[in-house]
């Protein structure tokens, strides 16, 4: 929304500059997104250099075809002699002039005395693009005739305009408007109010206004009011002026107006060529099914039952609230126009809008809830300038009400407000600030809301804020007091932390990866019925294919060294309503099953969980090169899925860390030392290190520590289809020193269960 | 040093002509000593000295054979006095040469610094979970917890419980990624306030970081995927004042000590009064910048009151508990502070991106 300030404070009077405003706008209001400076520069003399002129005289250029030679008074006793190439102007035209040396928006440098084709032109007669005023450029600016030649442009019109760029939150439609920007600045700056409150302009010879309303639900207020003899045409400058400075565009006097008092009041309105309705009847009700209109935009729009129109009876002419019929518009021809000004119920003109992907000024407005007491006045200013600006006699008005939604009154407690904000706000201040914002305090703190708040201050907490968001400047600093908390991260937050650093340590770098997928091997995988795209359509149960598309990225750029992983969640069915989210940690790396089984190992390793993979298949992992873990699975991903050689894991982390005890307990490995021993032996080829290992576990009890593979050996000496295995031997006890001798007898327990289990030979070191 | 006191035994098998022999009982042992003594100091190596050890000093040199045969005290005396000065001599010697070796060889394993080694690479965290830590870390140090909302949760949780009007833009399948009419994927971390309010009583002190999702075309500042900080205060006496001296903390520490913030009205359906906070520009602290687009200020997220509607739905008594929330977008926060353009980068990861941080 954009105010420009020379209307702003048409209704409010107050010292204060654009950017104090702004400034306490923006802290206590609404968000202000910018303050535009707009038009000519107020530098120096410059807004001097502007001053109305009457033409004199006004021939063609005795050297150009295209061009008028004219004199013209600007308040001098010798006219000024000015070339110009418009020709929407004769001899007593009053027009704006820019004098040389005027600095204008539209060039670079100064404006200058010169000569064109043989003339000199000292000085240019104004279009409204040139200054900022407009975008039409078809002619020059038509000033009313009777202002007195040489006065400052700037007393005119808006030469030089500071404009406001707001956005109200959206519980705050009554801000999008001139009179409610006002109010809010009266009320900020202690300054006073003065909304337009121009004379109803009184109907002579009544007719008949025939509005039937048949869903009072979706629109609880209509004014219909008809005018006759209307002159269509362009509208003034100082009203193409106001529109273009706040961002509307000028289409016809008309059709301006309605968009005027739209911006003045914040009450949309619309006119339609009553002409053109059938019987120039109105009847509001919901469309039939099928039902089509071609909206002013020029679409054709396809209806539901659930959708508001404005028909004549016979046929749709508007879409409610959101854009009228292209067959209703007014029109260069239109001499009878229905003016409407509405209210709407919100909820069902956002589910139209959105639906057809069609916002509208209006529509903005409607859908976040407008004041349906703004009805009445907006159309009255409405008819004043229908009749002030287009001629229009007024011939007819109706007010269709259902019952409007009462004042909410609400019972205050200062000290409350004093208690929530955090600051002894005195109950006068309190009072005053209230009164200001229009609600009304009665002795005993009864507060009854204005009806352009009422649906947003209804509890006692809405008033609080209501004097809070005029007290924020003065806001101490404080903490709260924090009476018996501990702040400490629970045993999972701390794993997931260990998890990440750990990989940090081993030189995995963080991914992070899209929770959505194109595809998911879980067949119930969670789809979304309406994703955004087919590449964000399912919710993953695994981390894989973000980390394979990751790894991708850094090949394609060339990156070395690459490891990535991401711990995040994935998200199964359940069975219940909600899925059962997950933590994952996932890792890619460059380095083949290696670089897989180092992370995993670091892993486990970080919470004293012993690593025990067994042989696995996974169709996007190296057949001979996968393995599983009881959290998850880890191994070579498949050159299918990337090129080279890329280590892969990916773990459940719950499952991960459950056999963490809650504590570690102290063993003692320090008064009796180990007696380590290590043997080799040779076994065929498909036997797994693990298993002899297990088996060697197995073979002694708790007195064996650890069993360890350090070597494996290929090759003539072991013979074909065989390979040689060697483990190294920990021995310890808690109680005594394990002997060379026990030792021995330990050892040969366990070449016997190699030999027994695996066909194990011992094999001299 | 033992090593002098206790000849080595090998040394005794080497063969040295004794430069003073048989003739011992009449040996001068004041020209032995002053011989043996240049010797010490002629030795010009460990190898040298433990040679000079050997001949003076080892089992078979004139010294220890003229002890062995000593009859008179007074022959002891002085030769004993001798072999002391001896040993301490070699000895002496002995260290001298020993470092002298030991700094030749340092000297000589000389390496270029400058030049790299080995294939040590560390990796690194995500930029956002580095931002995450950051935050959880200081809200722990004010005695906060930080718990683990979900991502998927019902329409209830998300907008219900949460004061949501019903015609409230967020409700809207053009905004927000439903699974049907009753869950959706979060669209704020929120819901976690009212599922800690609703597992235990006050005093909640709490923070909650995670993904949220949102019907956002990916461009440089928006992504459908993202990460919000909520936190939530809940305890007798709460005030918004507490609120913006909890946030100015939070933000110094963020953007630095010298920061000033600003908190301005703003609206959301959970709290009551709301504000948004601000923070004065890091890059130009105020002046104006393109950072800060020109205003000195920065909008980093939104906070307030809790709403009473959200203590109705919990159970607590609004008249006796207040509370406050806030919530915001990490990456905003990633993007500001190390001032980077796209947002995107953060879901690329690319090492080049993530490696500098």
């Amino acid at each position: 929304m954009r105010a420009p300030f020379s209307w702003l404070r048409e209704y409010v009077t107050t010292s204060a500059s654009a950017h104090e405003i702004a400034r306490r706008l923006s802290v206590s209001a609404l968000e202000v997104d910018r303050v535009i400076e707009a038009g000519v520069a107020d530098v120096g003399d410059n807004l001097g250099r502007f001053v109305v002129g009457r033409v004199l005289a006004a021939d063609k250029h005795p050297n150009a075809d295209k061009l008028q030679l004219c004199q013209v008074d600007v308040g001098n006793p010798d006219p000024q002699q000015i070339v110009c190439g418009a020709w929407n102007f004769g001899v007593g035209a009053t027009v704006a002039v820019g004098l040389p040396g005027a600095r204008l928006p539209v060039l670079p440098g100064p404006l200058e005395e010169r000569e064109l084709r043989g003339q000199v032109s000292r000085g240019m007669i104004l279009a409204e693009d040139e200054v900022g005023l407009g975008a039409d450029h078809a002619g020059i600016m038509l000033l009313p005739d009777g202002i007195e030649p040489g006065t400052p442009l700037a007393d005119v019109l808006p030469l030089h305009e500071q404009v406001l760029d707001v956005t109200p939150t959206m519980n705050r439609v009554d801000l999008l408007s001139m009179v409610g920007l006002a109010r809010e600045v009266a009320a900020l700056a202690g300054d006073e109010l003065h909304p337009p409150d121009p004379e109803d302009p009184p109907i002579r010879r009544p007719e008949i206004v025939d509005v039937v309303v048949d869903d009072p639900v979706g629109c609880p207020r209509y004014i219909g009011r008809v005018f006759r003899d209307v002159a269509v045409g362009p509208s003034p400058q100082w009203l193409r002026s106001r529109l273009h400075l706040a961002g509307m565009r000028s289409i016809s006097n008309v059709v301006d107006i309605t968009n005027y008092v739209m911006h003045t009041w914040g009450s949309p309105l619309h006119a339609f060529d009553r002409r053109l309705l059938a019987g120039g009847r109105i009847v509001v009700r919901r469309a039939h099914a099928g039902e089509t209109l071609r909206t002013l935009d020029g679409t054709m729009r396809t209806l539901l039952p659930s959708d508001l129109m404005i028909t004549d009876g016979e046929r749709s002419v508007a879409l409610a609230a959101i854009m009228g019929g292209l067959e209703s518009e007014v029109s260069e021809e239109t001499t009878e126009v229905l003016l409407e000004a509405a209210n709407f119920e919100p909820i069902g003109i956002l589910r139209t809008s959105e639906r057809l992907a069609l916002r509208t000024d209006g529509s903005n407005r409607w859908e976040k809830g407008v004041d349906p007491h703004l009805a009445e006045p907006a159309a009255v200013l409405a008819s004043r300038l229908l009749v002030d600006l287009a001629g229009a006699e007024p011939v007819g008005a109706t007010d269709v009400q259902a019952r409007l939604p009462e004042r909410p009154v609400i019972t205050l407690r200062p000290e409350r407000t004093s208690r929530v904000v955090g600051l002894d706000v005195d109950a006068d201040e309190q009072r005053v600030t209230l009164e200001r914002l229009g609600f009304d305090v009665d002795p005993g703190w009864e507060v009854t809301v204005p009806t352009w708040r009422a649906r947003d201050v209804t509890r006692e907490i809405d008033l609080v804020e209501e004097v809070a968001r005029l007290v924020l400047d003065r806001l101490p600093h404080t903490m709260p007091l924090r009476r018996a908390v501990a702040g400490h991260l629970t045993a999972a937050q701390r794993s997931r932390r260990l998890i990440e650093d750990v990989l940090v340590g081993a030189g995995f770098s963080e991914a992070y990866t899209w929770s959505l997928t194109p595809t998911d091997p879980h067949g119930e995988a969670i789809r979304l019925p309406d994703p955004m795209s087919g590449d964000h359509a399912v919710l993953r149960t695994t981390l894989l294919h973000g980390l394979v598309d990751a790894a991708r990225v850094n090949v394609d750029a060339a990156n070395e060294q690459v490891a990535l992983f991401e711990l995040a969640r994935v998200y199964f069915p359940s069975g219940v309503q909600l899925p059962d989210e997950r933590w994952r940690v996932g890792g890619i790396a460059e380095g083949g099953y290696e670089a897989a089984r180092a992370a995993v190992e670091a892993v486990h390793d970080a919470f004293h969980v012993p690593l025990e993979p067994h042989r696995a298949v996974r169709s996007f992992l190296h057949p001979g090169k996968a393995a599983a873990v009881p959290s998850g699975w880890l191994g070579e991903l498949h050159p299918m899925l990337l090129e080279g050689s890329w280590g892969v894991f990916e773990l459940d982390v719950d499952t991960l860390v459950a056999p963490v005890p809650e504590r570690i307990l102290y063993e003692d490995v320090i008064t009796y030392p180990a007696n380590r021993q290590d043997i080799a032996v040779v076994v065929d080829d498909d036997v797994e290190a693990g298993a002899l290992v297990a088996t060697a576990l197995g073979a002694c009890g708790t007195v064996l520590r650890e069993a360890r593979v350090f070597d494996v050996y290929h090759g003539d000496q072991v013979g074909a289809g065989r390979k040689s295995v060697a483990v190294h031997l920990v021995f310890r006890s808690p109680e005594r020193t394990i002997g060379d001798d026990e030792a021995n007898a330990l050892r040969e327990r366990v070449v016997a269960a190699l030999a027994d289990r695996h066909g194990a030979e011992l094999r001299a070191l | 040093m033992v090593r002098a006191a206790v000849p080595d035994s090998k040394s005794d098998t080497d063969v040295l002509t004794p430069r003073f022999s048989v003739r011992s009982r009449t040996m001068d042992v004041q020209a032995l000593q002053a011989d043996a003594l240049a010797a010490v100091a002629a030795a010009s190596s460990v190898e040298e000295i433990d040679a000079v050890r050997v001949e003076y000093l080892g089992r078979k040199s004139a010294l220890k054979l003229a002890l062995r045969e000593v009859r008179d005290r007074e022959t002891g005396m002085a030769l004993n006095a001798a072999r002391l000065a001896l040993e301490e001599a070699v000895e002496a010697r002995a260290a001298e040469l020993a470092r002298a070796e030991l700094d030749r060889r340092l000297t000589e394993e000389r390496v270029d610094v400058t030049l790299p080694v080995g294939t040590y690479r560390r990796g690194h965290l995500h930029l956002i979970t580095q931002i995450r830590r950051e935050v959880e870390d200081t809200f722990l140090g004010l005695g906060y917890r930080v718990v683990d909302g979900r991502e998927v949760e019902t329409t209830r949780y998300n907008f219900d419980a949460l004061n949501f009007p019903p015609g409230h833009p967020a409700r809207s399948p053009l905004h927000s990624l439903f699974l049907d009419d009753e869950r959706v994927l979060r669209t704020e971390t929120s819901p976690s306030q009212i599922r800690a309010m609703e597992a235990e009583q006050p005093p909640i002190y709490v923070v909650s970081l995670g993904r949220v999702y949102r019907r956002d075309t990916p461009d440089a500042t928006h992504s459908p995927i993202f990460h919000q900080v909520e936190g939530l205060a809940v305890d007798e006496g709460i005030t918004l004042a507490d609120l913006t001296g909890t946030l100015d903390f939070l933000f110094r520490s963020l953007f630095g000590g010298e920061r000033r913030t600003e908190f301005r009205t703003h609206y959301f359906p959970f709290t009551e009064p709301s504000i948004e906070a601000y923070v004065s520009c890091h890059v130009c602290d105020g002046d104006g910048c393109p950072v800060c687009r020109h205003s000195g200020w920065i909008e980093v997220g939104g906070a307030g009151m809790v709403d009473p509607a959200l203590f109705e739905f919990v159970g607590y008594d609004p008249e006796r508990y207040s509370g406050f929330a806030f919530g915001w977008g990490l990456e905003r926060i990633a993007m500001l502070r190390h001032e980077f353009p796209d947002l995107r980068e953060l879901w690329r990861n690319d090492l080049r991106f993530t490696r500098q941080f």
